[in-house]
């Protein structure tokens, strides 16, 4: 079979050389995406602190800053399913266990409550911050809700050590990044820098 | 997404500039050693953090790296003639010793003390492994020398070369950083390169495209881990360290030689990479070293006779379409430096950060924007010692591990990650 002939390149735009400074004027200056919706999510009362000093910086309206308070039972599911949640390693084919089945309780920065799955409804990011160990349970029931939904996810751990171990090791399998850092300004400049 | 005052304070590195005072506070590279390779070589024009300078060896062997120009009229020194104790300007004859200083003015008399007024900037040129490194920093305020380990092992189990890059040192430096890009950039590389291929962790790497990411602070900068699954239960982690403020290396692959970079600024457009190549415990055999300078692995061909990459904005990077389409390289572009070359450079000589889309896996880089704008306020302000100028903080390895899923790769690795004479690198 005889190769397919390309033509070379015949303007100074239309081949490498236009990486230059003067050239990028002529790149589209044109929205090219969507405001995103966040969601930041602290998993205990500690990173509850840090969420609400974030939440006081200027933000897009997408963005809506909360606290997992517990786990909440959905259609189907009984409240005995939750006693023993599989917060080590959440296997969703194991029987008994059906993660989307699991919703949360979430308080606002402002107190009201909300579900979950609701926050979920238009979230394309979750953004979980823990600082305690206590945050475990919390990051595996929303770490699975936003896997089941294909929301992109990040955990921020801001601990001493190994203070919040179980919490990174429960956020481990869900946050396709998990920083681990001793600053709590890293928080706003992860969400920034996401555009949160 | 970055502010577009925070973009020009990572990305602006001449003299005066906050993160110029920051790269003045570190050991960097400036030539490779072979670039003066005996007493009286021939100068050469060296630019870093956007100042001209030549580098010249006296007589004595003796390395110096001073302005470029001659105080008298400000013709280049290039044109000088390396002669005894210095270089002596061809235009009217002026002379410097490798500090700098004037020693000569043959139109004044001899008992004239003129030219002791004179003296040209002057930093250290000190040989370290394959490079000379220079401190272009307050002279009280020098640190001690650089310990990094493919410096440090002996001559035959190292090999460094440099390229000259066409973008801003900082989008090259992402690049290292930027762990998630080499499932789909690189994969092609994984096969074929022979610096690369047959260790078992490249399965790992091609069976699972889409790894996950852990950022974690260290002393001198961070260590990003990207994990892919690996047997049941287990988890391959290659885990990249970055020193500040340009030092990454690249996790092992088998028993091949580990290599790194550093993303030395020559201008606010333009930066050297420096490569290396080493292995802790053994010399680089002859197939190694060959592989290298015929630019597989982390290294590149050449213009002849320069340090241009073959590949370049002039020919389009010798783009092969065919290539890419039978899978051989996902871009097209032949060898790994290139491929991240053609890319970073199509970026244009600064990338405007203010539009820029960035996602949760971009952790890495965003955590080393921070950790840079930070301790550039922080010297700034504070007058702080950032971190890196540490040679302790140079005592670092890349890593490539596979472990049970529940540990952190972090105190997993602990040993791993920390440069221990005579042992072996870990590698999968």
């Amino acid at each position: 079979m005889t190769a397919v002939e390309y033509y070379r390149p015949t303007l100074l735009s239309s081949c490498a050389l236009a990486a230059t400074a003067a050239e990028a004027r002529y790149r589209i200056d044109g929205p090219m995406m969507s405001t995103r919706a966040s969601r930041v999510i602290a998993l205990d009362e500690q990173a509850a602190g840090i969420v609400q000093r974030v939440s006081e910086l200027p933000w897009s309206p997408g963005a809506h800053f909360l606290t997992y308070e517990s786990p909440e039972s959905v259609a189907g599911l009984g409240d005995s399913d939750l006693d023993a949640p599989d917060l080590d390693a959440p296997d969703l084919d194991a029987p008994g266990v059906d993660a989307s089945g699991v919703d949360a309780t979430l308080r606002a920065v402002g107190g009201s409550q909300s579900l979950l799955s609701d926050e979920l409804a238009e979230a394309d990011v979750a953004v979980m911050v823990a600082t305690a160990d206590s945050g475990a349970q919390g990051a595996s029931i929303i770490g699975n809700a936003c896997f089941m939904r294909g929301i992109m996810t990040a955990g921020l751990v801001i601990a001493e050590g190994g203070a919040a171990d179980e919490a990174v090791s429960a956020l481990r399998p869900h946050a396709a990044v998990l920083v681990v850092t001793r600053d709590e300004g890293d928080v706003p400049e992860m969400l920034t820098a996401l555009r949160a | 997404m970055l502010k577009q005052e925070i973009n020009d304070l990572l990305t602006q590195t001449g003299p005066g500039t906050p993160m110029g005072g920051l790269f003045r506070q570190y050991w960097i590279p400036a030539l490779l050693a072979d670039e003066l390779p005996e007493a009286g070589s021939p100068p050469v024009r060296v630019k870093l953090l956007s100042e001209r300078l030549i580098a010249f060896r006296d007589d004595d062997g003796q390395y110096g790296l001073i302005d470029e120009f001659c105080a008298h009229r400000g013709v280049s020194l290039w044109f000088g003639k390396n002669e005894g104790n210095g270089l002596r300007c061809a235009y009217h004859g002026w002379k410097y010793d490798v500090t700098g200083q004037c020693i000569e003015v043959p139109s004044e008399p001899e008992e004239h003390s003129f030219c002791q007024k004179v003296k040209l900037t002057g930093y250290p040129l000190v040989k370290v492994g394959d490079i000379l490194w220079t401190h272009m920093g307050d002279p009280n305020n020098r640190p001690a020398l650089p310990e990094w380990e493919f410096a440090r092992v002996p001559s035959e189990q190292t090999f460094s070369s440099k390229r000259w890059q066409e973008s801003n040192w900082m989008q090259a430096l992402e690049g290292g950083i930027d762990s998630s890009h080499v499932s789909w950039l690189h994969s092609g590389g994984l096969k074929s390169d022979p610096l690369f291929k047959g260790a078992k962790g490249n399965q790992y790497n091609m069976a699972d495209m889409k790894p996950f990411f852990e950022v974690v602070d260290a002393e001198g900068g961070l260590f990003i881990g990207a994990r892919r699954n690996a047997e049941e239960g287990h988890y391959y982690w290659r885990i990249t360290p970055w020193v500040m403020p340009s030092f990454t290396m690249v996790p092992p692959r088998g028993d091949h030689p580990m290599h790194g970079h550093f993303w030395v600024p020559i201008d606010d457009e333009n930066c050297w990479v420096f490569t290396f190549d080493y292995h802790p415990v053994r010399a680089l055999s002859e197939v190694e070293v060959q592989a290298m300078k015929d630019g597989f692995g982390v290294h590149n061909e050449y213009v002849p006779g320069t340090f241009r990459p073959l590949q370049n904005k002039d020919n389009d990077y010798l783009m092969d379409r065919e290539a890419q389409k039978r899978g051989d390289s996902f871009s097209g572009i032949k060898g790994i430096a290139m491929q991240d070359a053609s890319l970073q450079e199509s970026m244009g000589p600064i990338v405007d950060r203010t539009k820029e889309r960035l996602v949760s896996t971009d952790a890495g880089i965003i955590q080393a924007r921070r950790k840079l704008r930070k301790a550039v306020e922080a010297l700034r302000d504070q007058g702080e010692t950032p971190p890196g100028v540490d040679p302790a903080h140079h005592h670092v390895r890349s890593a490539a591990v596979v472990l049970p899923k529940d540990e952190a790769f972090i105190e997993s690795s602990r040993e791993a990650l920390a440069v221990a004479t005579g042992v072996r690198q870990t590698s999968v």
